[in-house]
């Protein structure tokens, strides 16, 4: 009882710091890149507000869709709450790590990817239908990719499940800097980059609707649908640098409900996924975007790199 | 010179052309006999392949009450000599038939289609509406004398007829004419297959504000203020060449102190363009630290030109026979415009490195939206994306005026006819401009800047014209027997343009439409005036 006390206790915890820190995240990344640009920029906290105005807007239904578009905002943004309770935040063990693993993750995702590429076709607009087809193309190059820098931590650790993952990584402190690490991270970063949309990928702040694509298939939405879809995507944003953050550097994870280890877990996870948001607005910044054909070859590099280093932890061994 | 023209054409066709006195030196008017009417297709095809004409414009005006019929002036401008050589062709009232033009000269297709639409001149063959929408009726024509402005116009119903293309995995995206952003209204018809694009029909004309019906019996003073608003972001270049033309049909002489600022004022509208246009690519690429960076700069210069004129647009600054006011009177102004000439010129420099150092920027501008050269001679491109698929053609070079004739500069040439060169031209072009203000740099603020200026002499026409930042504005007035305008033809290098923007997107993926867009940079303003 007090076994199940806890987790409910701790996953409510993840939960809500996932709420409240995704459109942070966001803030954090246009800000840095407004100032780069010599621009002042928005408040940090700007993405809540965004949020909260389109809570109170109305919803807008094209004629010509039908029950998919109403419920892919739901099963997108669901899709997410429930990996951002598989992913490893403050705390070592995760809460749900007895109902998936990474394998899960990655199937999550997609059935999210599946429902917005038919919520995008479903609204009978030319542009919905040009994203989703962007869409799918390029997760048929992402998945394997992640998949591929994923399982390298994996091997690494001898098991799918996060929880064992990030356990065997902070307790061997050598393994930290396993070379194959680096190269997995190295891949796993490009897949982010590519899976939320950013820069050179996908231009999240453009006006172009010819060249989108992720806002390409959310043309049609608006109102609370085009708020949780945005939160979503925030929210995949938050799981990816929660996932680089801890699956490589789980320093100061909680193991304990303990007040201490609590706010040591809070801050050390705050402070690594803001240096990593960082990291994301400045690649974006230096980058142009890519030509749409030129993307499979960046992908490839992201494949390539896991690969090598998958052969160098079986060459190496641990 | 203009005798050796005459000559020339009378050998090969004998004594079907008329010389129409003009006091303008370089215009050669010449009326073609109504008989010869046939022979026309084959006299323009002859002057553009042997005499190495180039085609600038063609308009039709209503002359009926002056001479019982309509004409047509087929305008061509003779580089070699300075010249522009017009024929005017008449054409009957009732008939109202003129053979078309095309089949050796495509650069000529909009505008045949503009008089059709406007006047109800049909060049045979004939081909569909273009300036005027499907819901205005058939037997309006609103450029003829008997069209009332106040009149309003029951619309019919109709729809666009875009071109289709049939096939498996062929779709159709619809673009516009709203957009996304603060840009112009037109409508975009991709056909594509897949991510390429096979086809891209336009639709202009949603800007169309009658600029050249409301000018009729209007004032030429006034009228300047309609030519600044022809096109926003070429104000000043349109009110000159307005102001050139009704200064060439009056003979005015232009003190040389407001040459010099007109001069001075042109460069700064083309430096301001141009910075603006590369910020915008690099704003459509996605490289948005040099794209800011341009657009700062560019505001550097739209704030100089506030502080010199008043206007950032250079708004309020032409007049007929000069200029209003002077640019340099001031210790403050003068300041201005030496320090940020200066740190313009350096910042740029920046910019210009920042670009070229980047490889996914330079992946994205080379190779793209390819216009050749072949196809850019044949639908007549010219101005900035002319030159960059090799045109070499500056009206700055071969027609000049203001002070260009004394200055010192080079006419900017690519010939890959992509992005990348469309880019560079305006990069060179924009080094050249500040090669031409240092040259400009002494200030006597006592001089006169504004000719004194007779009562209006009736009954002239004349071209006037300037290589605008975009490209050649040309207009053609003529004086009515009360002095106010009886006849205003505008053309802005948009009209030119827009079909090459067309060719040069087929075959190009759709996302990377808006960066070969933005490299033309066309006026929607200034094309449906």
């Amino acid at each position: 009882m007090i076994e199940f006390a806890s987790t409910f206790i701790v996953s409510a915890i993840q939960i809500l710091l996932m709420l409240l820190a995704t459109p942070l995240v966001c803030g954090i990344i246009r800000k840095t890149k407004a100032r780069l640009q010599n621009r002042r920029g928005a408040t940090i906290f700007q993405p809540y507000l965004d949020l909260s105005k389109l809570m109170r807007k109305e919803v807008i239904i094209p004629s010509t869709s039908s029950w998919i578009f109403r419920i892919t905002p739901y099963v997108v943004l669901a899709s997410m709450l429930l990996i951002a309770l598989l992913v490893p935040t403050i705390f070592a063990p995760v809460p749900f790590h007895w109902m998936g693993d990474i394998i899960t993750i990655i199937y999550l995702f997609a059935a999210a990817r599946f429902f917005l590429a038919l919520g995008g076709l479903d609204a009978g607009s030319a542009f919905g239908g040009l994203g989703s087809s962007r869409e799918m193309s390029i997760a048929s190059i992402v998945e394997p990719a992640m998949m591929l820098a994923v399982f390298t931590t994996a091997v690494t650790a001898g098991s799918t499940d996060l929880s064992i993952i990030v356990n065997r990584l902070s307790t061997t402190q050598a393994s930290i800097i396993h070379p194959s690490h680096v190269l997995a991270f190295a891949g796993l970063f490009i897949v982010t980059i590519a899976e939320t949309g950013r820069l050179p990928v996908d231009n999240p702040g453009t006006h172009l609707e010819l060249t989108m694509i992720h806002e390409a298939m959310i043309l049609e939405y608006s109102g609370r649908y085009l708020a949780f879809l945005e939160l979503a995507s925030q929210m995949k944003l938050l799981i990816f640098l929660s996932l680089l953050a801890n699956m490589f550097a789980p320093v100061g994870m909680a193991i304990d409900t303990a007040p201490l280890s609590l706010i040591v877990g809070v801050a050390a996870f705050i402070l690594k996924v803001a240096i990593l948001a960082i990291v994301v607005a400045l690649v974006e910044t230096a980058n142009a975007k890519l030509r749409l054909f030129r993307v499979p070859e960046l992908l490839m590099v992201a494949f390539v790199l896991s690969l090598l280093a998958l052969i160098l932890y079986s060459i190496i061994g641990s | 010179m203009k005798q050796k023209y005459i000559q020339l054409l009378r050998t090969t066709w004998g004594n079907i052309f008329t010389e129409e006195i003009t006091p303008v030196a370089n215009e050669l008017y010449l009326t073609l006999e109504s008989g010869a009417l046939s022979k026309l297709p084959e006299i323009c095809s002859v002057l553009v392949k042997a005499l190495k004409a180039h085609f600038v414009m063609l308009l039709a005006n209503d002359e009926r009450e002056l001479h019982g019929k309509f004409f047509i002036y087929y305008v061509f401008s003779m580089t070699a000599d300075n010249l522009f050589l017009i024929l005017r062709v008449p054409v009957d009232a009732r008939e109202r038939e003129v053979p078309s033009i095309t089949a050796s000269l495509d650069s000529a297709t909009w505008f045949e289609r503009e008089v059709q639409d406007w006047f109800g001149i049909v060049p045979f063959p004939n081909i569909g509406k273009l300036a005027v929408h499907p819901d205005w009726p058939e037997d309006v024509y609103p450029m003829v004398k008997e069209f009332d402005l106040k009149r309003s116009v029951r619309r019919v119903k109709g729809s666009f007829d875009f071109k289709h293309v049939a096939g498996e995995g062929v779709f159709e995206i619809p673009v516009g004419p709203v957009h996304a952003g603060v840009i112009e209204p037109g409508h975009f018809r991709f056909s594509v297959a897949g991510e390429p694009i096979v086809n891209l029909d336009v639709q202009l004309f949603y800007a169309h504000k009658g600029t050249e019906k409301i000018a009729e019996g209007m004032n030429p003073h006034r009228a300047v203020f309609l030519a600044e608003r022809i096109s926003g972001d070429s104000s000043f270049s349109h009110a000159v060449a307005f102001c050139h033309a009704i200064e060439r049909t009056q003979q005015i002489e232009i003190p040389q102190r407001a040459l010099v600022i007109r001069t001075a004022l042109l460069e700064l509208e083309r430096i301001s363009n141009h910075i603006g246009d590369i910020g915008g690519v690099l704003l459509d690429v996605g490289f948005s630290i040099a794209a800011s960076r341009a657009f700062y700069l560019k505001e550097k210069f739209m704030h100089l030109n506030e502080i010199l004129t008043g206007s950032r647009l250079l708004r309020g600054m032409a007049a007929i026979g000069g200029v209003r006011r002077h640019i340099e009177d001031t210790l403050a102004k003068r300041e201005a415009m030496q320090e940020t000439l200066k740190d313009g010129q350096e910042a740029f420099e920046e910019l210009v490195d920042l670009l070229m150092s980047s490889s996914t920027v330079l992946d994205r501008l080379e190779s793209t939206g390819v216009l050749a050269h072949k196809d850019a001679y044949r639908l007549g491109i010219i101005g900035i994306a002319g030159r960059a698929s090799g045109i070499d053609r500056d009206l700055r070079r071969d027609h000049p005026h203001c002070a260009y004739p004394y200055l010192k500069f080079h006419s900017v040439l690519c010939n890959e006819g992509d992005v990348f060169a469309r880019v560079n031209v305006r990069i060179d072009e924009v080094r050249e401009s500040f090669r031409l203000l240092e040259q400009l740099r002494r200030q006597h603020v006592d001089e006169p800047i504004k000719a004194t200026l007779q009562s209006p002499a009736p009954d002239r026409c004349a071209l006037g014209y300037f290589e605008g930042w975009r490209g050649e504005i040309v207009h053609w007035v003529m004086i009515g027997k009360d002095g106010n305008i009886f006849r205003w033809k505008i053309t802005d290098p948009s009209f030119h343009n827009w079909r090459g923007l067309k060719l040069a997107v087929r075959h190009n993926i759709v996302p990377d439409f808006p960066v070969i867009n933005k490299s033309f940079n066309l006026s929607y303003s200034g094309n449906d005036r």
